[in-house]
């Protein structure tokens, strides 16, 4: 197409005002055969830009296109900040990529969603009356309107759930469907997710991203909010619960190695509910309960991230270690309430989609909608039959889930396999195929190809020619219907997850490396309020009572406190190590022995007294390089171990993290790994570049205590969170004094300053000396200051009067329990007039001693239940 | 006849178990062909919570827990039925439809009423389908064979080729292993007939429960006395003029069969689709170290002249 025709003649309404910039007319037309987005008439010669399209446009700043790269960028940016990650293969050890986010967002004019609306909406209301009548009379088996194969014969089906009335008479509460955009333009749906579907809280996190990029189109374009969406879904929750407005809502996830696990703590964060694993909730006299550190307390709804199977290891699978036992008892008693109640899984089977035309007039005494692809099971002897003539312009779906394990006892089910499309098998596994579905039919579903919608999509830095940079990509539409007090019962979210599909495979899949971007619904136009956007630190249920803290997350805590401190010890080691190593001032032998002692007890380098342990490690290396070398190793308790540490620790208690706390973490050790790599590099250790590199990471950690500080919540986590350092630091400085006294670093300050210097560096307090003492070298008034002093945050009094403040806290609502003896140092040294190493030494030693038992008392009473809960299977014949 | 069944289940645990729950299918239930006289369940030490239910199969599942510290638990199941005495003679096997006619009945076509036993057609937990399985009973399902007979063939086949032995496979041993090693124990049996009546489109049961081991004058003893016992029932529906539908009883590791029940001296405990459905004891325990298990069945007969 020519860049020179005028522009108007692109349009086909004239714009008021802001002229859209002349590079969109360039922006190529999606494929042949696929609807297209950004164009209507595409087969005129010249092609016609969608008004909405046009307005979207004409909202953009004066710079037009020349930005969109630093917007793709900073969204880039933001999602590594915010560490919104999908674990693609769900595994610990697993890469964790980064989500991934197209720049433009799909835009849906309001009489194209009014249709998508009322046809969901059908849908929803059809498949809560099925459960109701599979799980209820059964009339669709009785008459023959749904075929058994595709009920009983589903793993999906729980016979434990007959009869089973939820609380509030409703089974499900939250349902996605993907839908597709045939070329004629209209929707259709391709399948629907019940179980525990995914999206709620990345399509949040596509929102703030995307509408901060474009917040003026955003705000003009009258977007609908999400937000109330939302709010109704916990709303209605609450109604049905027996506890109303005080129930207790948690969000029961698999855990962080799931390969959603960002958007369960998000999604937790942004609801305002507790966000559990399935080991912090048990099962009590037929009621569900939540494991805190104040005791047990009740539960009554659990939105559920897992799949049913997982759910009670007593009665379903077995060998779950991630449910409940005992909850499919509690769930018939009608204690509690699952969404979606345990059960719906036959309902994701493609193959049923061919059936809900019937069932829809049987159970609605309605026709449907909004319709879904053609669709064909072949277990029906007529489907059959289109299937031999059909074949080779269908998608193969497989009619069932993958199970877990097939009379192999191999962990694929041979019934089940991935969704492919005929048309890019060779023609000589046609028959083939042919053959494996006539010799188990009831597996195949067959449903018609059709070619999917395009959108446009920024191309970062493709080429100088912006409009090349615009390119259509083939996308599904992921839609939700939420369980809402008001209406039929349920609110279609006015947005959802566009999935863009990485190839021309037609199957768009985050798995399969697609990427995703926000869904705009254009609202009616009236004025909205201006602040639109969800964002994390407002909380849709509002809390009601003071944040629950499970066992769990308490530990959690206590370690991300713990491993804060020790690397900003380690860390300040390392320096003070380095720096005198490289210092002019010759050092004298004790001064070295001591800083090497140091840094192998706290696994800086490797222990010297196992030669054997890394026989060339230690070998010829100069020291200063050992250290560097050993920075970022995870076989000793490195610096960057214990970054890496910290940051695992903060990311299982993610909900109850600030974002910019998080970013923060994951920037730190980000950095951090970066700047060691490039120590690495070269192979030459440069000591300049590792002090470069500590000093950013303590820079880093500055910001993560000060945050830990001013940001937090002030509740038990946090007592707990603080406990956690304040032990750390008593241990750590009461060994270095220990240490210190042991090498006789101290034993001569006037004739080897050195010691007296380290020591001070090391509980960071030179500069208080130095104010109050210049440069005297008297030990009175050095121990005065890094023992008794109590407004010196690194003396060991200071510390622990915090430590004895913060656990008599934590402790004021239960019996009155000493923890340990945190006051020994009052006791044994009240004043110290003359420096008595012995009574020191001896008094030092306690503080270690009394740091580990508190430790083991925290551990004992507030995290152990989590250990108790482990548990396991028995049957017999 | 009258049987008496004395069930009892001991586990000794090396630590302290401080909560468990447990589901038991220990309560036989009355049904065609089965009068249940009286049945108790005694649980030490005493259950915090105790509930029987009806499941979906028509069973008695009770759900028990205990959160009181313990170093044993015992459960023990007493259980009086009263059985109907079925003459095997009297079952023509050459009666009633093929094993095609059944299968097409089951074949799913719109509007068709289906009749209950269609959720014993297919895959369920320890029921895999394999060709090795089809490939296995070819040989008794030729074309136009009555459904009863080609059964009663596989049964055979499975009584005489497989050996019996104790101990050689545990709960979770899979069908197919069992049938390629050649050996088993009567869960293994049922499991194998069943996959293979399944994958050809016939409804099977698995059904648990005791017999009596005590042998009649001049007879063999019969095998399954240390536990509890498990067999394969298949349904026979009403069509092709067969008047005599209902669910076909078979015990290939005795060469046993009936109607209702595969003889008198046969109690039915539970039924379902596979072992995983009706296990007479599964729990989850907290703590409790190693434990050790100790299982006593015990099947008498009662005089009856000695009731009142």
């Amino acid at each position: 197409m020519s860049q020179s025709q005028s522009q108007s003649s692109f349009f086909q309404e004239p714009l008021a005002q802001t002229p859209v910039s002349k590079e969109f007319v360039g922006a190529p037309l999606a494929d042949k055969d696929h609807f297209d987005e950004l164009y209507q008439e595409k087969n005129q010669s010249t092609p016609v830009m969608r008004a909405h399209w046009q307005t979207f446009f004409s909202h953009l700043q004066p710079k037009g296109l020349s930005d969109f790269n630093a917007r793709s960028q900073a969204i880039e940016r933001q999602v590594r900040d915010n560490g919104i990650t999908y674990n693609i293969y769900a595994d610990e050890h697993g890469p964790k990529r980064p989500w991934s986010i197209d720049l433009f967002p799909l835009i849906i004019p309001r009489d194209e969603w009014l249709i998508i609306q009322a046809g969901i909406s059908q849908r929803a209301k059809l498949l809560e009356a099925m459960m109701h009548d599979v799980y209820g009379l059964g009339h669709l088996l009785k008459e023959g309107l749904i075929p058994p194969a595709l009920v009983n014969g589903h793993p999906g089906y729980m016979r434990s759930m007959h009869q089973a009335i939820p609380p509030g008479k409703k089974h499900l509460h939250i349902m996605a469907f993907d839908l597709a955009r045939g070329p004629d333009g209209h929707w259709s749906v391709l399948s629907q997710r019940t179980q525990a579907p995914s999206g709620l809280g990345y399509l949040l996190e596509n929102r703030n991203l995307i509408a901060a990029q474009f917040p003026k189109a955003y705000e003009q374009m009258h977007i609908e909010s999400l937000t109330s969406a939302y709010r109704g879904l916990v709303q209605s929750l609450k109604k049905e619960s027996s506890a109303g407005q005080n129930a207790h809502i948690v969000l029961l996830t698999p855990g962080p190695y799931n390969e959603t696990y960002f958007e369960h703590a998000y999604l937790a964060r942004y609801l305002g509910l507790t966000l559990v694993e399935g080991s912090d909730l048990t099962v009590r006299n037929q009621m569900a309960f939540l494991r805190t550190i104040n005791g047990l307390e009740p539960v009554h709804v659990i939105i559920k991230r897992l799949d049913d199977a997982f759910l009670d290891p007593l009665e379903l699978k077995e060998e779950s270690t991630l449910g409940v036992p005992g909850l499919m008892q509690v769930v018939r008693a009608g204690n509690v309430i699952i969404a979606n109640a345990p059960g719906s899984g036959f309902l994701e089977s493609p193959g049923l989609l061919a059936f809900l035309p019937g069932i829809s007039e049987r159970l609605l005494g309605q026709k449907l909608l909004l319709p879904a692809l053609d669709t064909w099971w072949c277990g029906e002897d007529a489907a059959m039959q289109y299937a031999k003539d059909n074949l080779a312009t269908s998608a193969v779906k497989s009619t069932y889930p993958p199970s877990d394990r097939d009379a192999s006892g191999n962990s694929s089910n041979p019934s089940s396999f991935a969704s492919f499309l005929v048309k890019h098998l060779p023609p000589k596994d046609y028959a083939l195929l042919m053959e494996k579905i006539q010799r188990s039919p009831e597996d195949y579903t067959l449903q018609s190809y059709v070619p999917l919608a395009q959108i446009p999509t920024w191309r970062s830095g493709k080429t100088a020619q912006l409009e090349q940079c615009i390119e259509p990509r083939s996308y599904m539409l992921r839609v939700f219907a939420l369980s809402d007090p008001s209406g039929n019962g349920w609110r279609i979210l006015p947005g959802g997850l566009a999935r863009l599909a990485a190839n021309e495979h037609g199957i768009a899949s985050i798995q399969r490396g697609g990427s995703s971007t926000d869904v705009w619904v254009q609202g009616e136009n009236f004025v909205q309020l201006p602040i639109l956007f969800p964002s994390p630190s407002i909380r849709v249920g509002k809390a009601h009572r003071d944040r629950v803290i499970t066992s769990r997350s308490a530990e959690n805590l206590y370690w991300f406190g713990r491993y804060t401190e020790r690397s900003e010890n380690t860390m300040s080691l390392a320096r003070i190590y380095l720096e005198t190593l490289n210092s002019e001032n010759a050092q004298s032998e004790k001064l070295w022995r001591w800083l090497d002692r140091l840094c192998q007890t706290n696994g800086l380098i490797p222990l010297a007294d196992v030669p054997d342990n890394h026989p060339q490690e230690r070998s010829h290396l100069p020291d200063e390089a050992l250290l560097i070398q050993h920075l970022n190793t995870k076989t000793i308790t490195s610096v960057g171990h214990n970054l890496h540490a910290l940051q695992s620790a903060a990311s299982k208690v993610r909900e109850s993290l600030s974002t910019d706390l998080w970013a923060t973490i994951n920037r730190c050790v980000e950095a951090f790994d970066k700047d060691c790599a490039a120590m690495q590099m070269f192979g030459d250790y440069s000591v300049t570049l590792a002090l470069q590199g500590l000093a950013r990471a303590n820079q880093s950690l500055s910001a993560i205590t000060g945050a830990q500080n001013d940001r937090m919540t002030r509740d038990m986590g946090w007592s707990l969170l603080n406990i956690g350092r304040f032990i750390e630091r008593l241990q750590f400085f009461s060994h270095i004094l220990d240490s210190a006294i042991d090498e006789g670093v101290l034993a001569d300050p006037f004739e080897d300053t050195s010691g007296f210097a380290a020591l001070l560096g090391l509980f960071d307090s030179t500069i208080t000396f130095q104010a109050q003492h210049q440069q005297s070298r008297d030990l009175n008034e050095l121990l005065e200051l890094l023992v008794f002093n109590s407004e010196n945050p690194r003396s060991l009094a200071w510390i622990t009067r915090k430590l004895k403040a913060r656990l008599a806290k934590l402790t004021h609502s239960e019996t009155r329990v000493e923890f340990g003896r945190v006051d020994v140092l009052v006791h044994l040294v009240p004043v110290v007039n003359e420096v008595d190493f012995k009574d020191l030494s001896e008094c030092v030693k306690e503080c270690i001693r009394q740091a580990w038992q508190i430790s083991d008392e925290i551990t004992g009473r507030y995290f152990t239940h989590i250990q108790h809960s482990d548990y396991k299977i028995q049957r017999y014949k | 006849m009258i049987l008496d069944i004395w069930h009892e289940t001991v586990y000794d645990y090396e630590l302290p178990v401080d909560i468990t729950q447990h589901l038991a299918y220990l309560k036989p239930h009355q049904q065609v062909g089965q009068n249940v006289l009286s049945t108790l369940l005694k649980v030490i030490p005493e259950p915090g919570y105790c509930q029987d239910s009806i499941d979906t199969f028509g069973n008695i599942k009770t759900y028990f827990s205990i959160e009181t510290r313990h170093l044993k638990l015992k459960a023990i199941a007493k259980s009086r039925v009263q059985t109907q005495l079925i003459e095997p003679t009297l079952i023509d096997l050459s009666q009633g439809p093929s094993w095609e006619e059944v299968r097409q009945h089951h074949r799913y076509a719109g509007h068709q009423v289906i009749d209950s036993s269609a959720d014993f057609l297919f895959s369920s937990p320890m029921i895999l389908f394999d060709s090795t399985f089809s490939e296995f009973a070819k040989d008794c399902f030729t074309p136009g064979q009555s459904v009863l007979k080609a059964t009663h063939a596989l049964m055979q086949k499975i009584f005489q080729q497989m050996e019996y032995k104790s101990a050689s496979t545990d709960v979770n041993t899979l069908a197919i292993d069992s049938l390629k090693n050649g050996m088993g124990v009567c869960q293994d049996f049922s499991h194998i007939m069943i996959t293979c009546l399944r994958m050809l489109g016939l409804p099977a049961q698995y059904v648990s429960g005791y017999m009596l081991t005590q042998p009649p004058p001049g007879k063999p003893r019969l095998i399954g006395s240390d536990a509890s016992h498990a067999w394969v029932a298949l349904y026979v529906p009403a069509i092709a003029g067969f008047a005599a539908s209902g669910w076909y009883h078979f015990d290939p590791t005795n060469d046993r069969f009936g109607l209702h029940a595969p003889g008198s001296e046969y109690v039915i405990l539970s039924k379902g689709r596979d072992y995983s459905d009706v296990s007479p004891i599964r729990g989850v325990i907290h703590g409790g170290g190693q434990h050790t298990l100790a299982v006593a069945v015990t099947v008498l007969p009662v005089d009856e002249k000695t009731l009142n």
